[in-house]
């Protein structure tokens, strides 16, 4: 049967709304997942802490630390603007863009600091962090950090350490162990504020040994902290023992 | 053109140029950070002149300007130096200087040292109070920053030593500066200008100058406290040309100080886009003239609160509520042409300011703003607070209420 122009706009109406809503709906949960993504504080290979105080962290970034307590040099680089930026300051410096934007400038034209690198993108702050000596930046908690070191962010009380305090060893697969095939399989983990394990990244090692890792690490519990930390841990797979 | 028009659109081309371009290179593979701003103002009042500018007409002389270097000399080392330019009225007038020039190295965090010419931390804003565009208002409160004044707390010719410490139990961290060096004022500052209308031409002003500042950010998110202290012994020298009596001719004149000291406590307070200012200063200058052998006190109490608020990226208003008081006192000879002036609810001995601001960033370089002022009173003639003699002889009227318009770019 023939629709008339009056029903095919009628049928068109609610589809069309249907397709306005989904695309609304996309937007906003896109939009929501990239506000609420985590961000990563990533350091150059030249840093030697594995770990920094929210408070450490922030003074860094203000430029009222250029040293770590073991020494090490450090310097800021941010990203100009954008989710992840927004998400740092949100989540570790307080305060707004122009809030930090002005601080910059009043240490730059009072002589008593300078302007931070700011960059572009998730890509160029990796780069110059991997190049960059005493280097730390942020970056999207998806990115591929594998040329830098990522730094645990920890609360003040504990000097950025989490406190593990269960730990389940790996299931280390006897065929493997057999024939002689092991090594260190790294992971990334991240840990809620409350202790547990939220979620278990394999940064390197054999895959099949880099699963009983990820099962094993899943069941970890750490002590509870004031905010999300992601670690870096290194599990062995001795065939020898 | 007018001589400063055209400096201003020389100095937007030169700073246009520069912002277009890299805002740094390399130099002895260290790299070389440059930065600069530059501002223009516009200010009408009904009434008096203000900031020694014919403003009861409008003026436009209300430009200043300033570029800096600095460089990594190592990792803890570092070196720059700032030069600064400005014309308001009678005041700069294209003089440039020397803002800031030093080098500083940090020991610790706890630890560091400057030596140069160092910007003086005074307050919340002494050393940035230039800088117009890192605040949403254009004009500071006069009450605690008197624009005609900043050559007297600005810098100092010596040293610095500073650091921060975190306090335990999550007390938050304390910040220290501690200082000591040469003051030298300008010969076209606030100072000497109104010392000409007396007939006090002055050749030499500065002095030892010293002092301290504490702040503490407290375990309350966005709360800063702090006070300052700064102590002076200064010297101010030229010649005196009585105006009762100028038949008698010029004879060197210098007033030294007996006590010259400043107090300021502040607080900030940061809540999202809000943010919450109030300090307090007290300053005591008292002084010995010779060879008149006479002494003058004046003592400057002045305090404001201010509140800002980020409407929207682009948008800022604030609002704040100045307020300051004079007295001063002249013995000998002196007593005459200066009367004693003690009572402060007279509008000769205060300015009450109320003040509301709006703060618009066309781009994140570039600001305007534009400024209402609604002031109550109009200072001590023989003081430099604002309102000068020379620039309104038809006397004063108490109550004065002005626009300021003003835009500003930095890099």
């Amino acid at each position: 049967m023939r629709m008339t122009h009056r029903q095919e706009i009628a049928t068109r109406g609610p589809r069309a709304l249907r397709l306005v809503a989904v695309l609304v709906i996309f937007v906003i949960f896109g939009w929501a997942q990239a506000i609420g993504g985590e961000v990563k504080v990533i350091a150059n290979r030249s840093v030697k802490a594995d770990a920094i105080t929210a408070g450490d962290l922030k003074r860094v970034f203000l430029e009222e630390r250029i040293a770590l307590g073991d020494g090490t040099h450090v310097e800021p680089v941010l990203e100009k603007d954008g989710p992840v930026h927004e998400a740092f300051l949100r989540e570790c410096l307080g305060g707004t863009d122009d809030d930090l934007q002005n601080y910059y400038r009043a240490l730059v034209f009072s002589g008593r600091g300078s302007m931070p690198k700011q960059l572009g993108s998730d890509e160029e702050v990796m780069a110059y962090v991997e190049n960059t000596r005493g280097a730390i930046g942020y970056v999207s908690a998806r990115t591929n950090t594998e040329k830098v070191k990522t730094l645990v962010i920890g609360d003040d009380s504990n000097h950025g350490e989490r406190k593990l305090i269960r730990r389940v060893e790996p299931n280390y697969p006897e065929t493997l162990k057999r024939l002689g095939i092991g090594g260190t399989v790294r992971l990334q983990v991240t840990i809620s504020a409350k202790g547990n394990v939220e979620n278990v990244e394999v940064l390197g090692g054999n895959p099949i040994l880099g699963e009983a890792a990820i099962n094993a690490a899943k069941q970890w519990v750490y002590a509870a902290g004031h905010s999300r930390s992601v670690v870096e841990i290194n599990i062995p797979f001795d065939s020898q023992r | 053109m007018h001589k400063s028009a055209r400096a201003v659109a020389l100095v937007c081309v030169l700073l246009g140029q520069i912002i277009v371009h890299a805002q740094e290179f390399k130099l002895l593979d260290r790299t070389v950070q440059v930065h600069g701003f530059a501002s223009q103002g516009f200010v009408y009042t009904n009434d008096n002149n203000w900031l020694t500018m014919d403003t009861s007409d409008g003026s436009a002389a209300f430009t200043d300007f300033g570029l800096n270097m600095s460089a990594p000399i190592n990792d803890r080392l570092r070196v720059g130096a700032q030069v600064y330019d400005r014309n308001l009225g009678q005041l700069g007038q294209y003089h440039p200087s020397l803002d800031w020039g030093f080098a500083d190295y940090r020991f610790k965090r706890w630890f560091g040292i400057r030596g140069g010419k160092v910007k003086t931390v005074v307050g919340l804003y002494n050393d940035t109070q230039d800088q117009d565009f890192l605040r949403t208002f254009a004009l500071l409160p006069q009450s605690v920053y008197p624009t005609d004044l900043r050559d007297a707390t600005i810098a100092h010719l010596g040293g610095d030593v500073y650091g921060n410490v975190s306090l335990p139990q999550k007390l938050g961290d304390l910040f220290y500066t501690a200082y000591m060096g040469h003051r030298r004022d300008s010969l076209y500052s606030g100072a000497t200008y109104i010392a000409t209308q007396y007939g006090i031409h002055g050749s030499t002003y500065g002095g030892l100058q010293y002092g301290a500042d504490l702040r503490w950010q407290t375990p309350v998110t966005g709360l800063l406290i702090g006070a300052s202290r700064l102590n002076e012994n200064v010297t101010d020298r030229g010649n005196f040309l009585n105006p009762l009596n100028p038949a008698a001719g010029a004879f060197p004149y210098a007033a030294v100080s007996r006590a010259d000291w400043m107090n300021q406590f502040y607080g900030e307070y940061t809540w999202g886009k809000l943010r919450i200012d109030t300090e307090y200063r007290r300053f005591l200058h008292d002084q010995l003239i010779s060879p008149l052998a006479v002494e003058t006190i004046t003592d400057v109490r002045g305090w404001y609160v201010s509140a800002t608020y980020r409407v929207m990226k682009r948008l800022a208003v604030g609002s704040y509520y100045s307020r300051y008081a004079i007295t001063s006192v002249a013995g000998g000879s002196l007593a005459s042409l200066f009367p004693e002036q003690t009572d402060t609810s007279l509008p000769a001995n205060h300015i009450y300011d109320k003040v509301i601001t709006a703060r618009i960033d066309l781009k994140r370089y570039w600001n305007v703003k534009a400024e209402g002022h609604f002031m109550d009173g109009y200072g001590a003639s023989s003081y430099p607070d604002g309102f000068y003699p020379g620039v309104n002889p038809q006397g004063y009227k108490p109550n004065t209420n002005a626009l300021v318009l003003k835009t500003g770019i930095n890099f």
